[in-house]
C-alpha cells in the first residue's frame, strides 16, 4: 500500500478498477458474424490436402516395395553385404560420431536457453 | 451456466441459432477488452467479429477445460498481438518480481460525494492512460473478473508476470491519485 494514500483512497482505487464502465457497442456484430460463418464452411477433421499427402506417401512406399522385390537376387545380396560393411566401417572408423552427435544436440539445447536466461537476468537487475 | 453448456454443445454440432445466442451474450465483454487495448472503435469491432468467426471454426475443438469467455479472451488477445506486435514483448518484459498475493482493499467508508466523483473521474482517465499491456491486464482482472491463473492461461504468461503487471499498473494509478491529492492540497 502506498503511504501517500489513505485507506479510503486505496478503496476508491479498487472500486474504480472494478466499476470501470463498459463502453456500449455501436451496433451488434451478430448479423455480420452469422453472415460470415454461413459463407465459410467449417474445416472438416481430414482435409483434401491430408488425402493427397497420404496418397503420395502410400505410392512411394508401394514403389519402394515393388522395386526391392523386382531386384535380381544377386543385387540384393550385394546390397546386404554393402550394408554390413558400412555398419562395420562405422564401428571401426566413426566411433566418434555417436558421442559427437550426443554432445552436439546437448550443446544446441543448452544454447536455446540463453535468450531466456538473459531476459531473466535483465529482469532481476531492473 | 448449464444453459451455456447446452448452447456450446449445440453450436459445436453446427447449430447457428445457438452460436448467435453465445455471440449476443459475450460480444460486449470481448469488444470492451479489444477496445481497451487498441483504443479504436472500428478496429475493436473488427477484432470482436474476427474473434467470433475464429471461435466458430475452432469450436469443435473446445473441450470445456476453461470457461468459454476465457477461451474467447484468449482468441481476442492473440488477435491483438497480431495488430500490436509490441504488446507481446511488453508483456514478456514485465518480469516476475511480484510473487506474493496482492492484497485487495475493501471499500468501507465512502468519501465526500463531490470529491469522490472527481477522484473517480480522474482515476478512469488514469486507467485509460495506462500503457496497453497494463490496460489489458487490469481489464481482464477487474472488468472481466478473471483470476490471476486464468489471465496467465489466457495470455500464455507466467503467473508471476501477470501479478507483476497488475501490481505495477496499480502503482501507476496510486501515483496518479497521489498527484491529484497534492494538486488539491496546493490549490
Amino acid at each position: 500500500m502506498d503511504d501517500r494514500l489513505t485507506p479510503e483512497q486505496e478503496a476508491m482505487l479498487e472500486e474504480a478498477l472494478k466499476n470501470f464502465p463498459l463502453v456500449p457497442m455501436p451496433h451488434s456484430i451478430t448479423p455480420n458474424v452469422m453472415a460470415r460463418i454461413q459463407k465459410d464452411t467449417r474445416p472438416t477433421l481430414i482435409t483434401w490436402n491430408d488425402f493427397a499427402l497420404s496418397f503420395v506417401i502410400a505410392l512411394c512406399v508401394g514403389a519402394l516395395i515393388f522395386t526391392v522385390q523386382s531386384l535380381p537376387p544377386i543385387l540384393l545380396a550385394k546390397l546386404h553385404i554393402e550394408g554390413i560393411l558400412l555398419y562395420q566401417y562405422f564401428l571401426v572408423n566413426a566411433r566418434w560420431l555417436v558421442p559427437s552427435l550426443f554432445f552436439g544436440i546437448a550443446a544446441f539445447l543448452s544454447a536455446l536457453t540463453i535468450p531466456t536466461l538473459i531476459q531473466m537476468t535483465m529482469n532481476r537487475q531492473r | 451456466m448449464d444453459n451455456e453448456q447446452a448452447l456450446i454443445q449445440r453450436a459445436q454440432k453446427g447449430d447457428h441459432d445457438a452460436f448467435a445466442t453465445l455471440v449476443d451474450e459475450h460480444q460486449l465483454y470481448v469488444y470492451n477488452l479489444a477496445l481497451r487495448v487498441v483504443k479504436d472503435e472500428n478496429e475493436a469491432l473488427d477484432l470482436t467479429q474476427e474473434t467470433f468467426v475464429r471461435a466458430w471454426t475452432a469450436l469443435p475443438n473446445f473441450k470445456g477445460q476453461s470457461q468459454l469467455r476465457t477461451w474467447l479472451y484468449r482468441i481476442v488477445t492473440n488477435l491483438c498481438y497480431n495488430r500490436l506486435p509490441n504488446l507481446r514483448r511488453s508483456l514478456n518484459d514485465l518480469g516476475d518480481d511480484v510473487m506474493e498475493e496482492i492484497p485487495e482493499t475493501k471499500f468501507n467508508a465512502p468519501a465526500d460525494e463531490f470529491e469522490s466523483n472527481e477522484t473517480r473521474k480522474h482515476l478512469y482517465q488514469a486507467i485509460n492512460g495506462l500503457d496497453e499491456q497494463y490496460r489489458l491486464l487490469v481489464t481482464m482482472r477487474y472488468q472481466n473478473e478473471l483470476s490471476y491463473e486464468e489471465i496467465a492461461t489466457s495470455l500464455n504468461l507466467p503467473l508471476g508476470t501477470v501479478k507483476t503487471g497488475i501490481f505495477r499498473a496499480k502503482a501507476q494509478l496510486r501515483n496518479a491519485l497521489a498527484h491529484l491529492e497534492d494538486s488539491w492540497t496546493t490549490a
